[in-house]
């Protein structure tokens, strides 16, 4: 790898960065995105691993499945996983939307009762008329009448307007729900598929706890890892085969070119 | 009640967070489902997680089931004496068939 530093290029398998003033992340973004550090594309371990520094939050399992799989070796369930993405992506659920349906039912429903009371309050103000009164209260209570039946066929047409979008609905959430369980499956597959290729290597990352310096036990039957997440980072690294630098911001090793040789692999220390 | 039922891992997730959250309003969890009580506290978690995951969220209404005011006897006496028959291999259809139960399509068309 080459690490352009203008004034001058440093270049090698183990590169010193700390007398630059730089910190982890600026010098992984540089890795990550080529720019002023020329090396091998980062793949998923890196993704996982790097920087590796205190503290840092590592999902242990996964990064040894993803160790595992540098190493050429593949999970059982690799195509099955791959054909359900496949069908995933093909998945376009409908909307499964009735809100405006339902407003409308709701809108025509109250119009509909308001209008009935009116009429019915019409009716009883009619019995209690006399004369020219009357006419205008029954002309009124006609009128009211008319709108009343046009709104409870609105109401009526609205309600079917519901009932069609529902079962629309339904059908949309079929697929929502088809969607759903192709992600559960594809998440119970991968995990398996992870445990699978953990345990393929579970010795070697067991050997590398011991190798390299720090902390950490590997259970023999189960392969779970108790320690310090640096610990697990660096045997991960050791057991991968990784071709792009790994940022190191530990005091682990004594020299960059010492963590290179232990981890097997191009280190950036800073 | 309040049926509320979600369709992506995201709603279900929220689900299960408001039911943990607030456990007062919820009478009931199934997995992806949950019954919440008639209550404005219900309806306004409800229309919070539709709002948050749209149409992978269905709320729906419930009323509480009492076969003694919306089922008719024959439907219940079927159920009763189907479930009670000396043959279990028998179907419905060929058990009511000749007797007074109701047909399988019967009971197919008629709604409660």
């Amino acid at each position: 790898m080459n690490v352009d530093l203008g004034e001058t290029i440093r270049t090698g398998r183990a590169i010193d960065l700390r007398d630059r003033g730089l910190d982890a992340p600026t010098v992984e973004r540089a890795v990550r995105e080529s720019d002023w550090i020329t090396c091998q594309t980062p793949g998923e371990v890196h993704e996982r691993v790097s920087p590796i520094r205190d503290g840092l939050s590592l999902a242990v399992r996964s990064a040894v499945a993803e160790a595992a799989r540098t190493r050429g070796l593949s999970a059982p369930q690799d195509e099955t996983i791959a054909a359900v993405r496949r069908e995933l992506r093909t998945l376009d659920p409908p909307a499964a939307d009735c809100e405006a349906a339902r407003r409308r039912v709701a809108e025509t429903g109250e119009r509909e009762s308001e209008l009935s009371e009116r009429v019915s309050e019409l009716r009883g103000t009619i019995d209690a008329l006399e004369g020219d009164d009357v006419d205008e209260a029954v002309e009124q209570r006609e009128a009211a009448a008319r709108r009343l039946s046009e709104v409870r066929t609105e109401r009526i047409a609205a309600e079917q307007a519901l009932a069609h979008a529902r079962g629309q609905a339904r059908e949309a959430r079929d697929a929502r729900d088809r969607r759903l369980r192709l992600e559960d499956r594809e998440k119970n597959l991968r995990r398996a598929a992870r445990d699978r290729l953990a345990a393929e290597v579970r010795d070697a990352f067991a050997d590398a706890v011991e190798t390299v310096p720090g902390e950490g036990t590997v259970e023999s039957t189960t392969g779970d890892f108790d320690g310090d997440t640096v610990t697990a980072a660096l045997a991960v690294v050791r057991i991968a085969d990784v071709d792009a630098p790994v940022v190191l911001a530990c005091d682990r090793f004594d020299s960059p070119s010492d963590a290179a040789a232990v981890l097997d692999a191009p280190v950036l220390r800073v | 009640m309040l049926l509320i039922v979600t369709y992506s891992r995201g709603a279900r997730q929220t689900l299960r967070n408001v039911c943990s959250t607030h456990t007062s309003p919820v009478v009931r969890r199934f997995g992806r489902a949950a019954l919440f009580n008639e209550t404005e506290l219900a309806a306004f978690l409800a229309l919070r997680l539709r709002e948050k995951h749209g149409d992978d969220v269905q709320i729906e209404r419930t009323r509480p089931f009492n076969e003694f005011t919306a089922v008719p006897d024959d439907v219940r006496s079927a159920a009763t004496a189907y479930e009670n028959r000396d043959s279990p291999s028998t179907s419905y259809a060929k058990f009511a068939a000749g007797t007074e139960h109701p047909s399988p399509n019967a009971l197919q068309d008629r709604e409660l």
